[in-house]
């Protein structure tokens, strides 16, 4: 602690990021919670309903479980494109002598690219007519019969609006990774060649269990983005069709300024903020328990 | 164009020293391991980058090419048509105009008042710092979603909706933790002899800030301001809950005025338009990509 400091000068510095803090983010998570037991359009009068919207929720809407399940679908694409991704880039780029910077950059380039801008032209590589880069692609390694539109195809178009979103921060995971296997300490490794070990147990016995602490994080990272994601299938589809791809965020925009149901979207947003707060407490939950272990 | 690697300053995992490897499959053949790698890094850089340059590529093809062409052929003539259609449609420069003036607003609030916690969080130190430091720690974990319904009622209610400081008050509040993060972790390096020796030179905790604090966090705050403006540039949400007019669009709400407004998307355009729109960010990172790339691993290594 500063010596010469007073109490004001504390507040002086303290109050400004709080006041703007309290304004965008804690006052509206407060106000969000308290709108959730109210129904409400925007323009009559709120009606306290207490805990119905959440009984509507959860027993009665078909769309938002479907919505809920989509979302961990989402989520399962997103963690296994950007995180495996990134763990595999990561490992094989330490092997490598030249070039590292230039593949971080160019790895790390659709990150710097709007999620509009992400969605046209996912839009045109899942085309078929004119035909785009995916089913162009397919037809030309001999796999024609799986060309199809694939943001139209119920089957297929939840995975099609997740991998855009995969394939964007990808290179953010591995940049993060990538620095954390640089201070693997080298007499470790060493110590551990010499005892002949092989590739593969010098990465689970050594290199994975050192970046666990920076594997907890970006875990945690890349679990509450996806969860949160939004952007891209709300711009490429908007949930369609029918339900097929609609996420919790699309349910909760859409019932909040489509259907102006001020009350039940404030529900719905509650539930997402719960539902992140789960999935930061069991990745620590399990994975501190294995680092332990 | 991009930065040739750098000198390696940190240890290389594989590039064993010589001696405690059989110097001679290293040395004189590519190991299977070695070749296997590189095709995979290189197969996925292309995953990564050609769909960008395919963008690119298309913005310069005759919208017949376009559309009955094979996607991945080179164009058969190169047309600026679409670039200029790009510009007749919407307000590019409008839209590239007012991204500056949001990112920079949010930027300035993120850097000042990130920095004004850090310090009163990490330098002056109070009792209680602990509850404070947690409560920015819940602006990391929750989706900016639960604000949308809450800000867009108040805003209706003081009139603030459809304005620059719509936008600009959430992106800065959900960015402020991160920069205090930041902040703080860099403030701790600055040893405790510059501050005491200060104090004793009868400096107060206002000209300590002024004078030691903030000229030493030049570098951070680069670290902030790239690492922020990627989002904040690039954001939707906001802009597409609070924003309807279009004297104030920014480029993502910009860039949506080309689809199906006349039923038929004029792609080429689009793809034109998109490429006007990402240039201003990519050179900019294209740059300072060094910069960027550390800062966004402090960012989230030591969270």
């Amino acid at each position: 602690m500063l010596p010469n400091r007073s109490r004001l000068s504390v507040l002086v510095f303290l109050l400004p990021p709080l006041l703007l803090y309290g304004i965008a983010v804690l006052f509206p998570i407060l106000q969000s919670l308290f709108l959730s037991f109210f129904s409400w359009n925007g323009i009559s009068d709120m009606e306290f309903v207490g805990l119905a919207n959440y009984v509507r929720m959860l027993t009665a809407d078909d769309i938002f479980w479907r919505s809920f399940f989509n979302a961990l679908g989402y989520l399962a694409i997103c963690l296994v494109l950007q995180l495996g991704g990134a763990l595999l880039v990561a490992s094989l780029l330490t092997s490598m002598r030249r070039g590292r910077e230039l593949i971080k950059t160019l790895y790390l380039l659709p990150a710097v690219i709007s999620t509009v801008a992400i969605a046209f032209l996912f839009v045109r590589i899942y085309s078929i007519e004119p035909v785009g880069l995916l089913n162009q692609l397919l037809h030309w390694i001999g796999l024609g019969a799986l060309e199809r539109p694939w943001l139209s195809d119920i089957n297929t178009v939840l995975a099609a609006v997740s991998a855009p979103e995969g394939w964007r921060f990808t290179g953010l995971y591995m940049l993060i990774i990538y620095a954390a296997l640089l201070s693997v300490p080298q007499e470790l490794e060493e110590a551990a060649r010499l005892d002949g070990a092989s590739r593969w147990q010098l990465f689970t016995k050594i290199r994975f269990p050192h970046i666990m602490p920076v594997w907890i994080t970006t875990t945690i990272m890349a679990t509450t983005y996806g969860l949160r994601g939004f952007d891209i299938p709300y711009l490429m589809t908007n949930g369609g069709p029918g339900q097929s791809s609609e996420l919790l965020t699309t349910y909760m925009y859409k019932t909040a300024f489509t259907s102006t149901d001020f009350g039940y979207a404030s529900t719905i947003a509650v539930f997402i903020v719960i539902e992140c707060l789960v999935a930061v407490g069991l990745i620590l939950f399990v994975l501190k328990r294995k680092a332990d272990a | 164009m991009t930065a040739p690697a750098a000198p390696v300053t940190r240890p290389v995992p594989a590039s064993a020293p010589p001696a405690s490897q059989p110097p001679s499959r290293r040395r004189r053949k590519p190991s299977l391991h070695g070749t296997l790698s590189r095709v995979i890094i290189a197969l996925i850089v292309i995953v990564q980058v050609y769909p960008l340059a395919w963008l690119f590529i298309t913005s310069l093809r005759t919208e017949l090419d376009f559309a009955t062409g094979d996607p991945f052929a080179l164009p058969k003539a190169i047309t600026f048509e679409n670039y200029a259609r790009a510009f007749e449609t919407g307000n590019l420069g409008m839209n590239i105009l007012n991204s500056f003036i949001v990112t920079m607003g949010a930027n300035l609030l993120i850097v000042l008042l990130g920095m004004m916690a850090a310090y009163a969080l990490q330098v002056l130190g109070f009792r209680g710092s602990r509850i404070v430091r947690s409560i920015f720690l819940i602006g990391i974990i929750v989706p900016v979603q639960i604000a949308l319904v809450p800000l867009f009622i108040d805003y209706a209610s003081i009139n603030l909706l459809d304005t620059y400081p719509s936008m600009i008050i959430p992106l800065a509040g959900f960015a402020l933790p991160m920069s205090i993060y930041l902040f703080s972790s860099f403030f701790e390096y600055i040893p405790r002899e510059t501050y005491e020796a200060a104090s004793l030179d009868g400096a107060g905790p206002y000209r300590i800030f002024g004078l030691i604090t903030l000229p030493l966090s030049v570098n951070t705050v680069v670290t902030v301001v790239l690492v922020n403006s990627i989002f904040i540039w690039n954001d939707f949400i906001f802009a597409n809950t609070f924003v309807l007019s279009e004297e104030l669009k920014t480029i993502p709400l910009g860039l949506q005025n080309y689809i199906g407004a006349m039923g038929k998307t004029d792609w080429t355009a689009t793809f034109a338009a998109v490429c006007v729109t990402i240039t201003p960010l990519l050179l900019v990172f294209l740059v300072l990509n060094k910069a960027m790339i550390q800062g966004l691993e402090s960012g989230a290594s030591k969270g």
